[in-house]
This record gives C-alpha cells, sequence and structure tokens, in this order.
C-alpha cells in the first residue's frame, strides 16, 4: 500500500526500526498464525462444568412461575439458578440499569435468559433444561419502533411512556434563518436495516468460584474488563477485591463485548452456585441473540444550501429501535445527533432523537457507534442536493470544510483536520473528474466522507480517575514489562503500545513484552471502545516511558560518573557527551537504576483536560473528544442490470489518523472498517419474523466473503494531532461510516437510480430496476427552493 | 450448535458390506463428507445411532470415461470433479455446478453423492431445537404443519444442491445398489416432489455412481443466484444444455435448483426444436420455467425476486450458449 515512507525517528542505534511509525506485524500475531493462541473456549479447566441457558420462547411475557424441581432433581446436575439468583439489575450507563442476568417477572424478547443450569456434561445440562418448566402470561409484542410506539403499546419498561428510553431535542445555531438563507431545501427519509457484528469468535465464559474464600475469578471474551468487573460485585452482590477478571486472546469485538453481557455475569453466579468451575459456551445463535448491534434506524434528513453548495442548516430525526433493554441505547441516540458537527462547517443543526423500546434483542455499540446510519442519510442528501444544483460531489464537500482548531456549535473541539487532503487524493485515485458519471450503464462511482472520535472524553464512568494508566516493570534481567489493562481484541492495541514504549525508551523491541489484561496484574483500564486505546493509553505509555527513561539517564549519569546533562542515551547503550567510544550496555544502566531499590514499577498517566469534555447540554458529554479521526473514500461498483446485483470493483479510502504509529495496522484497520461498510450497505441484515430471529447464522446472516472483497487502496495522511501520542488519532471507526452513501452514490451512477434503504441488495436493485416499488422505499419529498 | 449426540462410527470397505450394515442397524446414516450431515445432526435434525462411513470404499471414489460415458463415483469430491478435464471440457454445466457448491474447504470434503442426496431446505427447518420448538417446530419435524404454508398438507421444503440440474440436463443415469441388488435410474425418477421425502431411494439403498452420457454437440453451463459469492446454498440455480442444428435449436434443456422440492427439469421446452433461438423462443423459456418451479418461503430472501429472477437467469444462460455455438 502507499503510506508515507518516513525516516523513522529512533534513538535505537542498531536492528530494524521498532518504533513509532514502523510497519510491525503485530506482537501477538505469531500466537494468532500458528493456532498456539488461547482462546476463551479453549482454555484448559479440569473438571469444568458444563454450563447452558434456558432462553425465552415468548417475545412478550409476564413470567409467573420457573419450576426448576425436576431440573435439580436430575443426576449430574450442580446448579440451577434463576431470576431469584439475582435482583440487582445492570447495564453499562449507570441511570439506565434495567436488565437482569436471568428475567425476573417478564421476559422482554425471544432469547430472554430464564434459567440455567451447571451439569457434569452437555447431555445432561440439555436434559435438565428440557425439565425446567415456564408458566407466563404472554403480553402484547412489538417488533418496530413505530408499534411500540402507538398510544395503546403495553410498555416494556414502566419508567418510561410511550417505550421511549430517550428523546434528544436540540438546536445549535438557528436553523429556521439558515432555511430562509438557502437556495435550495431538501428532506427525504432514510431507512437501515439493524446490523450484528458477527466478529468471529463466538461469546464464551470460564468462571472459578473459590467456595472456601469466597473469591471468583472469570475468564471472558470482554472489551472492557473493568465494566465485567463491576457488573460482577455489582450483581453477585460481592466485594470487587475478591472478584479477578482476566481477558485471555479474543477473536474480535466491534462493539459487542463493550457492555457486560448477560452470559458473563450467567456464568459467574453458576460457578458460585455450584462452587466450582463452569465454562459457559454460547453458539453462534445465542452470540446472534446478545445482539447490541447497530439499530433499525428511520431518519428524517433536512438539508438546506445555497446555490453554491454552502450548507445553512441541517434537521435531522432518527427513530431508532432499540430493543429490549436500555444497554447502551442512551448514548447511541446522542451520538447520532452529536456527531452531525465536527465534520463539516454548519451554521445550524436541529436534532431530534427518539431510542425506543421493542420485544427484539437490546441493540448497543458497534463500530462507528450511533453515527453510522446518520452518515448515510446525511451525505446521501448532499449528493442528490449537489446533482439538484449542478455542483460536483467532491466540490460541494470542499465548500464546507472546517479548519482547525476550531470548536463546533454543539460544544466539540476540533484540534487536527486532513480531510482536505483526505479529499484530494481520493479525487485523484479514482481519477474522479475524468471517470464520475462517464462509465456508462452498470458502473458507477460515488464518495463520501466520515469521521469519529479517538476516545471519548468523558467517560461512562466518570470517577476522577486519569483517562488511562500503564506500568512498566524493569527488573534485574534489565527486561521491561508493560501492563496494561487494555484489551487487545484483534485491532492491535498491545502493538501500538509496546511500539510507543519502544520508541521513547530506544530500547530493543525483544526486551519488551505486554502483559494484557488481568486485573490482579495490570492496571485498571477504560476498556477498548470509542477508538479511545491508541489516543488515551497511548498517551499514558508514553509518560510512563518517559518517566522511566528519565530514571535510566540518572542512573547511567551515575555509573558514567557524568552530570545527567552530559548523558547521551542511546536505548541499548549510554555514553557521556565527552567520550562517546565508552559505552554502557542497558544491563549495566539497569543494575545501577536498582541499587538500594530494586524492581522499579514506573506508571504513567494520561487525563483528557475538563475543556474537551463537550458542550454543556444535557448529554453534552457524548461525542466529546481530544482528536477526531477523518477519512474521505470513494467506491466503484458494477451492476447486473439483469439481476440486481451490485458488485463493489474498488475502493479508495484515505484516513487521517493525525500519525500512523503502525501503517501496516491502520490499512487493516481501514480496510477492515471499509469492508464492514460494505456488508451493511450490500448484504447484512438481522431477520425477526413474530420476534423469532431469522438470520441467528452465518449462512443467513450475510457477512461478505472473499470473493466480495474488492481491491480497497489504503491512503494514510498525517495531520499530526496536537494531542495524540506522536500526533495519533484513531484509525478504525471512522473509515465505516462513509461507505454505503459511497456506494448508493456509486449505484445511482451506474443505474439511475437512488437507493434510501439499506442494505441494497440485489433483490432491492431488481424490484427498483423492473419498478416494482421505486428504489427509494421511504417516501421522498423535496420542499424546493425556498 | 450443539455437540453431536453419541454414535457407533461403521466403517465398511465395500458397498455391500455398506448396504448390509444399513440393514443391520436401522437408525444408522451414510456419511461421505458430512458437509450436510453433521450441521444436521448437531442441530438435532437427524438422529443415528450409527454412522456409516462411505470414506474406506475405493468403488465409490472412482472417476473415469466408459464407453462414452462419465462414471463418476457417489464418492468423488466436488472438487475433484470441479476440477476434472473430461467434466470440464465436455460437460461444462457440471464442472461449473460442482465449484459452485459452497466453499473451497467444503467442496475438499463434500461428495457427488451427498450433494445430490442433499437434504431439502427450510428457514424453518435449518434451524436449533429451542428455535424450532419456539415454533412448535414444522411437518418436517416433530410437528404437523408446514410453517411456508400452513395449511398446505405437504412439506415444502426446497432442494438446494447444486449439482443435479446440471446433471438433469445432461441426462444422467443413477446407480443404486440395494438389499435386493443393483439398479439404475435416470436422475429425474431419482427425486420426488416432497420436501419430506424427495429422493426416490428404498430404506437401506446406497447411491453407488453417476454416468453421464458424453454426447457430440451440446454446450452447457450452469450458474446460480446467490447473495455471496461464496458458501452461500443456491436462491435459485439453473443449468441449461444446448444442441444446435445448423441455425436451429436441435434441442434446449433447463433444469432449476433451489426453487422447488426437487431440482426441476423444466417441461415443454421440446416445442423449441426446429426454432431459432428468438425473442418468442425466450418468452417460450420464460413461461415454462414459471410453470415449472415453485419457489416459497424458504429462505429470508423475498421469494417473488427468486420467481422473478429464474427465467431471467435461465434465458442469459440460453442466449450464452446460442452464441457460443453459431
Amino acid at each position: 500500500m502507499n503510506a508515507p515512507e518516513r525516516k523513522v525517528v529512533t534513538l535505537a542505534p542498531a536492528g530494524l526500526p521498532h518504533g513509532v511509525g514502523a510497519r510491525l506485524p503485530f506482537v501477538d500475531g505469531i500466537e494468532k498464525v500458528t493456532g498456539t493462541a488461547r482462546y476463551t473456549a479453549d482454555l484448559p479447566a479440569g473438571g469444568a462444568l458444563f454450563g447452558k441457558i434456558l432462553r425465552s420462547p415468548y417475545a412478550h411475557a409476564d413470567l409467573l412461575e420457573v419450576d426448576v424441581s425436576a431440573a435439580l432433581a436430575l443426576p449430574g446436575v450442580r446448579a440451577v439458578i434463576t431470576g431469584d439468583e439475582c435482583d440487582m439489575p445492570y447495564g453499562v450507563i449507570p441511570i439506565a440499569q434495567n436488565e437482569f442476568p436471568l428475567a425476573r417477572g417478564r421476559v422482554r424478547y425471544i432469547g430472554d435468559p430464564v434459567a440455567a443450569v451447571a451439569a457434569i456434561d452437555e447431555a445432561t445440562a440439555d436434559a435438565a433444561l428440557a425439565l425446567i418448566r415456564l408458566r407466563v402470561r404472554e403480553l402484547p409484542a412489538y417488533f418496530s419502533a413505530a408499534a411500540a410506539r402507538q398510544p395503546d403499546a403495553v410498555l416494556l419498561h414502566d419508567n418510561k411512556p410511550g417505550n421511549i428510553e430517550r428523546a434528544v431535542h436540540n438546536e445549535f445555531g438557528d436553523t429556521a434563518a439558515g432555511f430562509a438563507a438557502a437556495d435550495l431545501v431538501r428532506e427525504d427519509n432514510y431507512e437501515c436495516a439493524e446490523v450484528h457484528h458477527a466478529m468471529m469468535e463466538p461469546n464464551a465464559a470460564l468462571a472459578t468460584y473459590d467456595a472456601e474464600r469466597g473469591h471468583l475469578t472469570l475468564w471472558s471474551v470482554t472489551q472492557v474488563p473493568y465494566y465485567v468487573h463491576l457488573t460482577l460485585a455489582r450483581c453477585l452482590k460481592m466485594e470487587a477485591a475478591h472478584i479477578r477478571v482476566i481477558k485471555p486472546f479474543i477473536g474480535g469485538g466491534f462493539g459487542h463485548r463493550t457492555e457486560s453481557l448477560n452470559f458473563e455475569v450467567i456464568c459467574a453466579m453458576l460457578a458460585r452456585a455450584a462452587r466450582g468451575t463452569v465454562r459457559l459456551l454460547q453458539t453462534r445463535e445465542e452470540t446472534f441473540l446478545s445482539h447490541r448491534g447497530r439499530p433499525e434506524s428511520h431518519i428524517r434528513m433536512k438539508l438546506g444550501m445555497t446555490a453554491d453548495g454552502r450548507l445553512t442548516a441541517c434537521e435531522a430525526e432518527v427513530v431508532q429501535r432499540g430493543g429490549a433493554y436500555g444497554g447502551y441505547g442512551l448514548v447511541t441516540i446522542l451520538y447520532s445527533g452529536a456527531l452531525l458537527n465536527g465534520l463539516y462547517d454548519i451554521p445550524a443543526v436541529k436534532y431530534d432523537g427518539y431510542r425506543v423500546y421493542a420485544n427484539t434483542p437490546a441493540c448497543g455499540a458497534m463500530r462507528g457507534h450511533g453515527t453510522v446510519n446518520i452518515r448515510f442519510a446525511f451525505e446521501s442528501q448532499l449528493d442528490v442536493m449537489a446533482a439538484e444544483l449542478g455542483l460536483d460531489p467532491i466540490e460541494v464537500r470542499r465548500r464546507n470544510l472546517l479548519k482547525a482548531p476550531t470548536d463546533t456549535i454543539n460544544g466539540l473541539k476540533v484540534m487536527s483536520y486532513g480531510l482536505p487532503e483526505c479529499l484530494d487524493w481520493v479525487e485523484a485515485a479514482s481519477a474522479w473528474q475524468a471517470r464520475k458519471g462517464k462509465l456508462g450503464k452498470g458502473r458507477g462511482l460515488g464518495m463520501a466522507c466520515s469521521h469519529f472520535v479517538s476516545g471519548s472524553a468523558k467517560p461512562v464512568h466518570w470517577s476522577g480517575e486519569p483517562h488511562a494508566v500503564i506500568i512498566l516493570k524493569l527488573d534485574f534481567d534489565a527486561s521491561v514489562t508493560i501492563l496494561t489493562g487494555a484489551s487487545d481484541i484483534g485491532q492491535g492495541s498491545s502493538t501500538i503500545i509496546t511500539q510507543v514504549v519502544a520508541e521513547v525508551l530506544g530500547i530493543d523491541y525483544s526486551r519488551i513484552r505486554i502483559i494484557a489484561n488481568d486485573s490482579a496484574i495490570t492496571p485498571k483500564d477504560n476498556g477498548s471502545y470509542s477508538s479511545r486505546v491508541t489516543f488515551m493509553v497511548g498517551n499514558a505509555a508514553a509518560n510512563a516511558a518517559e518517566n522511566l527513561k528519565r530514571i535510566l539517564v540518572a542512573a547511567a549519569a551515575k555509573r558514567l560518573e557524568v552530570d545527567e546533562a552530559e548523558v547521551v542515551w542511546l536505548g541499548e547503550a549510554a555514553c557521556s557527551v565527552a567520550d562517546p567510544q565508552r559505552q554502557i550496555p542497558f544491563a549495566e544502566v539497569t543494575e545501577e537504576a536498582l541499587v538500594a531499590t530494586g524492581t522499579l514499577t514506573i506508571k504513567g498517566s494520561f487525563t483528557c483536560p475538563a475543556e474537551f469534555q463537550g458542550g454543556k447540554q444535557r448529554g453534552g458529554a457524548v461525542g466529546s473528544t481530544m482528536g477526531f479521526s477523518y477519512a474521505a473514500q470513494a467506491v466503484e461498483v458494477s451492476v447486473d442490470l439483469d439481476l440486481g446485483k451490485v458488485t463493489v470493483e474498488k475502493v479508495w479510502a484515505a484516513i487521517d489518523c493525525g500519525f500512523a504509529i503502525n501503517p501496516m495496522s491502520v490499512e487493516g484497520q481501514v480496510q477492515g472498517a471499509v469492508w464492514m461498510g460494505m456488508g451493511q450497505a450490500i448484504s447484512e441484515e438481522t431477520v425477526y419474523e413474530n420476534g423469532h430471529h431469522m438470520a441467528a447464522n452465518m449462512l443467513d446472516y450475510r457477512v461478505p466473503t472473499i470473493v466480495e472483497s474488492p481491491d480497497i487502496e489504503v491512503h494514510i495522511v498525517e495531520s499530526i494531532d496536537p494531542n495524540g501520542p506522536f500526533g495519533a488519532k484513531e484509525a478504525s471507526e471512522g473509515p465505516l461510516s462513509g461507505f454505503m452513501s459511497a456506494l448508493a452514490a456509486a449505484v445511482e451512477d451506474a443505474t439511475g437510480q437512488r437507493f434510501r434503504a439499506l442494505p441494497i441488495t440485489a433483490v432491492r436493485v431488481f424490484d427498483a430496476l423492473n419498478q416494482k416499488t421505486p428504489a427509494a422505499r421511504p417516501a421522498a419529498s423535496a420542499e424546493g427552493a425556498a | 450448535m450443539a455437540a453431536l449426540s453419541d454414535f457407533r462410527l461403521l466403517r465398511p470397505a465395500s458397498a455391500a458390506e455398506a448396504v448390509r450394515l444399513r440393514g443391520e442397524y436401522p437408525a444408522s446414516r451414510f456419511i461421505a463428507g458430512g458437509t450436510d450431515l453433521l450441521p444436521n445432526m448437531r442441530r438435532g435434525l437427524v438422529t443415528a445411532d450409527a454412522v456409516i462411513d462411505l470414506g474406506r470404499i475405493a468403488e465409490l471414489s472412482e472417476l473415469r470415461v466408459v464407453d462414452d460415458r462419465l462414471h463418476i463415483g457417489a464418492g468423488v469430491t466436488l472438487a475433484t470433479l470441479a476440477a476434472d478435464p473430461v467434466a470440464r471440457a465436455r460437460l461444462p454445466a457440471l464442472a461449473q455446478a460442482a465449484a459452485a457448491v459452497a466453499g473451497p474447504t467444503h467442496r475438499a470434503a463434500a461428495t457427488l453423492g451427498g450433494n445430490l442426496c442433499l437434504d431439502t431446505r427450510c428457514m424453518y427447518y435449518n434451524q436449533s431445537e429451542p428455535w424450532r420448538d419456539a415454533i412448535d417446530n414444522c411437518m418436517k419435524i416433530a410437528g404437523d404443519t408446514c410453517r411456508v404454508a400452513t395449511k398446505s398438507p405437504r412439506c415444502w421444503a426446497a432442494f438446494s444442491g447444486d449439482v443435479a440440474p446440471a446433471l438433469l440436463v445432461l441426462g444422467a443415469e443413477v446407480q443404486i445398489l440395494g438389499p435386493q441388488g443393483m439398479r439404475n435410474l435416470p436422475l429425474s425418477e431419482f427425486y420426488r416432489d416432497d420436501g419430506m421425502a424427495w429422493l426416490s431411494l428404498a430404506p437401506g439403498e446406497l447411491l453407488l455412481s453417476v454416468r453421464v452420457p458424453l454426447a457430440d454437440g451440446w454446450l452447457s453451463a450452469y450458474e446460480k443466484l446467490q447473495i455471496r459469492g461464496a458458501i452461500d446454498f443456491p436462491l435459485t440455480g439453473v443449468a441449461v444444455a444446448l444442441r444446435r442444428t445448423g441455425d436451429l435449436i436441435g434441442e434446449l434443456r433447463i433444469a432449476c435448483t433451489g426453487v422447488s422440492s426437487r431440482p426441476e427439469l423444466i417441461g415443454g421446452l421440446d416445442a423449441l426444436a426446429g426454432k431459432t433461438l428468438d425473442d418468442a423462443a425466450l418468452s417460450g423459456i420464460d413461461r415454462q420455467i414459471r410453470r415449472g418451479t415453485q419457489p416459497m418461503e424458504t429462505t429470508v430472501i423475498s421469494v417473488a425476486y427468486r420467481r422473478r429472477a429464474t427465467p431471467v437467469l435461465a434465458k442469459r444462460l440460453a442466449k450464452r450458449l446460442w452464441a457460443a455455438s453459431a
């Protein structure tokens, strides 16, 4: 690929560059490629009981009785638990906790856990589940936001009238004046099907309860072990100090595992009830039922534009079918509104968002959290209006660029902004001007822009602690061990942290180990979500390494018998300015550093200053960040005009990630983001029939295969963010959300049909081309010139 | 998916021994590649006390030309068939269909016999036990209603093998070994239009081989509609074989899969013989396919699309072969 070639700034005197900017394979890549990596399901656990969950076959019902007597009496059954086991509701948002690990009094979706067993083997566990009897009173169930919002609808949660989990209303700037000043005002409806993360590793947990001490250890697939730790303490009413949470290798997360999930708590409760060890493996179907993906969304998007393409105002309404429980919902609906800002310069933005409860699995965080569907609507609307005004899609975006540093109208700070360079590259690489609209029938080109936060500047659990802490341990063997609580979920965070430490210390990469993560060993971390790790933990790692380096330089000075200012730090060695020939090796510096103190544990931390933590409005912290990534991409498609099938032929994606600590990893993340966006754009959707998940498997939930995978050319723009570690920002979520509208534009270029509903499947294209139904399924309306 | 239940694994060395074992263990199943059987067993769709592994039976993996026919043992893998030079050169529909099944790792294990005997599929059937229990099952397993057509007395599960339609248009014959001995059958008679009993195999019978005529003058092709380029079963699959006589159609055969409970050899195409492949002929193809297939809501993908796209795909293939034969 074409990451910028750069001279790597490293003080290491010899060997391959291993500091920042180096194209390094992941530090844990060897284990993954050779198959020696142990994931939760692989962990050896002698005598572990087999855990299994009984799930509700009812979409909505009062749970009158769960009779487990026969199951308990079955030989080989060691524990049977129900909703009686835990009366503490949990949920990732402290003010919206309304989910129990096992249902109490009410089941709210097909798949809601009702009871669980631990038995000596799977067959016994299955037999025990079959003996559990449920007595219920069925209630009306709602499978769409519209149905759940009907005036006479039964409430899923008594404290939420109208089944509205959260309504958001805000206006920044004067939208009425903005629309009045526009030459063209257009309003259209968009809709996006619900999509799921479909990470490769199904959910799994392993729990050991030490009955003598009353201590619990849990291994799980979580992205945020800290949340799991808090949730276990809450739901099991245990001292947090008596709990240990370990994250083994993880096969992807994409947001599914940001929240603590019911199976993790159930596994721990089973282990305690059975006074032993329980392994709880989830099938792919159960993993789908734990959902937490991107909600089905209905979006009304109204933009005002001057004849020369300047945006004057934006008014958006978003309705999300959030599913049965709160989860991350209120953050998702806030994100959708907040990140209307921060990409372009829009003088006025009005947003109305509704998160609605329904009898489907709860939605949650998914790559590009809350920003993806509304970006599809916004960018599509921008294209439609540009076309109406005879403006080029790239040009119209250029006319609305921000200038960093700046504050947005809703209180977000934009400190670095490489979007103009991203646009320039995409335009040139795709030969846009020569090819857009000129590829002939059946072939087309489209483009779009997008952005995302580099970590939330105000974490969900605001405790006053730093945003990130790293510990470095230097010992007699002259090795440096990095202790981090940041979960490497496949995104490469352990590699990035290691490169940062290697860069600052200048020592050989092979001296450095990273332990991630075990609550008994590693410092607390807020976790791997909202693309926070590179920015926040990266900064903490640089800080820790600088703190350690100061001690090492002092030790070298002492050993060299010179002033610290005269020490030349070479990483693997040190010498004095006066005598470069007399070098003392790193091991000797270490020996000196440990005199009279022994093993060194050095901490580094990072805190986002208060001014970055968002606007004063209610929910204003959501969307706040110290650095936005920016992306532009062009998508080329071919369309089978007989059968409707859309094939993505080529993607050009440019990312402003501030600085690429590992360009190879950045390219991989961008390709992954583009690819995931492609799945949502062309084929992925969950399907419920009367609440039954019809596609809870990898055959019917159609994640693209390698056959669909286009050539994705990635270009890295380095805007050098003033606050990111070495200037770095996130690279993994921002490039996703531009894909859908770029594809929709390309399909329009190829077919003349504008699609406003996702996914743009062969069925939809076929119907549109055969004019059974118009392409834009949601009703469209143009107000015309104002 | 759940773990496999316990079963006895039997590994006969000959087809005769396999058939004998099948008689000896009434609740047994044959296994070759296992790509269909094992997921179905893990979902509790198939139960078996004994599984009879056909992998050691040498005669089942024979692939050779005998008297102007290609003899293909039922145990020949789809990967082998897709790469076979004779199939590729003279029976392209067959090689293309074999290559169109699932993904490369499946094809390395899956066999011709397995694909021909593939269990019929339906979104109400190919689900886990708890999932099926939540809808009180369907008539294909432990229930009494067809969930696709609730008033229907029959099961509408769709046959979804890719290879059968190719072999149908190529005029293949199957060889079957049973307790009463050997019998041969045109492939078209091997299937029945019933989602629960889609094969005319008697209990204890084993599909031994397929024989395909290597007649001169035929062109053939297979293509399937699928959402993804790999893994997916056909939403619809179409095989076409054409023999051209001068400027006219000598004979045109079309077979479809995924749109009925059996692979359908489309009838009523004889009338096209002696005509040219013009718009009227294409309309005739369209009409006969609509008449001869009945896709039902067996998958999450729109039945209307499958119904309307099947003739489009068939006409495209016919036109392609017509042009190639000119």
